[in-house]
């Protein structure tokens, strides 16, 4: 395919977005207010579409710990880490990792997106064999394809289709890498993960968790998805970010597999690329510490998820999931969809306008997420945001398309 | 090729046949040739559903990664009829 040919299609795409309304890149937050509030548009707005669980961006603890990061160690790193050497910061962080997860190895990557890249591509190759949920993250499809493995996927969250795929692929289940995630960044669901993990185990294959949106969120002391099934033990490796509830840049992998650090030698997405820079890793060490420090966070963040969710659903809203800190309203059209998305924003509130095909089962989404940092009058603002949204009679056909 | 193989390659086309029909397509008649995603208009979600229904059809199960190389219907029988090759 020629290159003009391509940007001839991304043009389409982006021209079609624009029509409708909903071209996401038209958003520019032109001055940050605080963890939840930025200007858009000239607008004052509440953010309650980035993933900022713990609203931790903006204390004081944290912008110091990167400030001073920055000064005793320099902008940036300048190179990788197999060939220009570790930053004590760098090995400081995935000792914080190991002993958060009480595991004997943790690898940092540069970015979330790397982490699983750079995990699935140093471990797996032509000839092994990936089961990996339908709804999975482009990183995971992304790191499958790469990696030259045979990759299968089965259906979302069913275990029992799970072990029929297992099943058929006879004697090579055995060893096989089975990967779902812990809470699903767009419809806000979690993983039957200790139903799945028995399944894995049953055929002798291994298991991988994503927590990207889980880590600080679930769990009694914040590990995750994986905690709170009571499977942290069995699982054989959680990858993660330091961009949603750490607040920085970057993203990991923790193993009960010593062996994980082999993949220093040959995992390309950690050899070829930069290290994280020092405010980065000081950032996500800090904020690291506050979820092991203070529960309270992660109380506060499911007292605001309690208040956004009833309140959208007494307006009547479909919602995608049981409660969690991603609250998904399905609308029944792309174009309801995008229309209620600009009169959120016009009204000072942002969230993600998800529509086909980056949706997960063709639905058409306003997804918010909710953050510690969020107070009850925000929340509150957002419902009645919605709310006005609803006055509309075209949102009212759309809402109650699927409740009555 | 042997009647018997010939045989096995027709029952599996006319299988996805059937099971493509469901699939919204464009106005046109389905045959051998007929391009999955250019002429069918197939999306990525339409893709994902149409291998769970072969899967469990056939009892097999189809590597996503073979599917980079399949853009007709015949392209994925051949593919269909090696895997359930592989599992007899």
């Amino acid at each position: 395919m020629s290159i003009s040919k391509r940007f001839a299609e991304l043009a389409h795409i982006r021209d079609a977005l624009g029509a409708a309304h909903a071209d996401p890149s038209r958003v520019v937050m032109e001055e940050l207010l605080s963890a939840t509030e930025a200007m858009i548009a000239g607008k004052r707005t509440i953010l309650a579409g980035t993933n900022n669980y713990l609203g931790l961006t903006f204390e004081k603890g944290i912008l110091d710990a990167a400030c001073d990061a920055l000064h005793e160690q320099g902008s940036g790193t300048t190179g990788s880490r197999m060939a220009n050497g570790s930053f004590s910061s760098h090995v400081a962080l995935e000792q914080e990792f190991a002993d958060f997860y009480d595991v004997p190895a943790a690898m940092i990557f540069s970015t979330g997106y790397q982490a699983n890249l750079g995990l699935l591509m140093g471990l797996v190759r032509s000839g092994d064999k990936v089961i990996l949920d339908a709804h999975s993250h482009a990183s995971i499809y992304d790191g499958c394809r790469i990696s030259g493995a045979d990759f299968f996927t089965f259906r979302h969250n069913d275990a029992e289709d799970l072990r029929k795929r297992l099943r058929r692929l006879g004697a090579d289940a055995e060893g096989a890498l089975v990967i779902t995630e812990g809470l699903y960044s767009m419809l806000g669901d979690i993983a039957p993960l200790a139903e799945l993990c028995a399944v894995a185990k049953e055929f002798g294959a291994y298991f991988m968790v994503d927590e990207a949106h889980s880590l600080g969120v679930y769990g009694e002391h914040g590990r995750g998805v994986t905690e709170a099934a009571g499977i942290l033990d069995q699982v054989d490796f959680i990858t993660g970010t330091f961009s949603k509830s750490l607040g920085s840049l970057g993203g990991y992998c923790v193993s009960r597999h010593e062996e994980l650090n082999l993949l220093r030698y040959g995992s390309r997405p950690y050899i070829f690329t930069a290290s994280s820079s020092p405010a980065n890793i000081a950032a996500a060490h800090w904020a690291l510490k506050a979820i092991r420090n203070r529960p309270e966070l992660k109380e506060k963040l499911w007292a605001n998820v309690e208040r956004l969710y009833s309140g959208l659903e007494g307006l009547g809203c479909k919602l995608a999931s049981p409660p969690s800190p991603v609250v998904a309203v399905r609308v029944e059209s792309h174009d309801e969809a995008a229309r209620i998305w600009n009169e959120l924003l016009a009204s000072g509130v942002y969230v993600n306008l998800v529509v086909p095909p980056a949706s997960p089962d063709g639905a058409s989404l306003l997804r918010c997420s909710m953050s510690a940092g969020h107070s009850f009058e925000q929340i509150d603002a957002i419902v009645a945001a919605f709310a006005e949204a609803n006055a509309s009679a075209a949102f009212v056909a759309a809402r109650c398309g699927g409740q009555d | 090729m042997s009647s018997e193989i010939k045989d096995q390659y027709q029952e599996i086309l006319q299988t996805l046949f059937h099971l493509l029909e469901r699939f919204p397509a464009k106005d046109i008649e389905l045959n051998e040739q007929t391009n999955l995603v250019a002429d069918m208009g197939l999306d990525s979600i339409n893709v994902m559903e149409l291998l769970q229904e072969i899967e469990d059809r056939f009892d097999v199960i189809v590597p996503l990664n073979v599917m980079a190389d399949v853009s007709t219907v015949q392209d994925l029988a051949t593919q269909v009829k090696r895997l359930v090759e592989e599992n007899s």
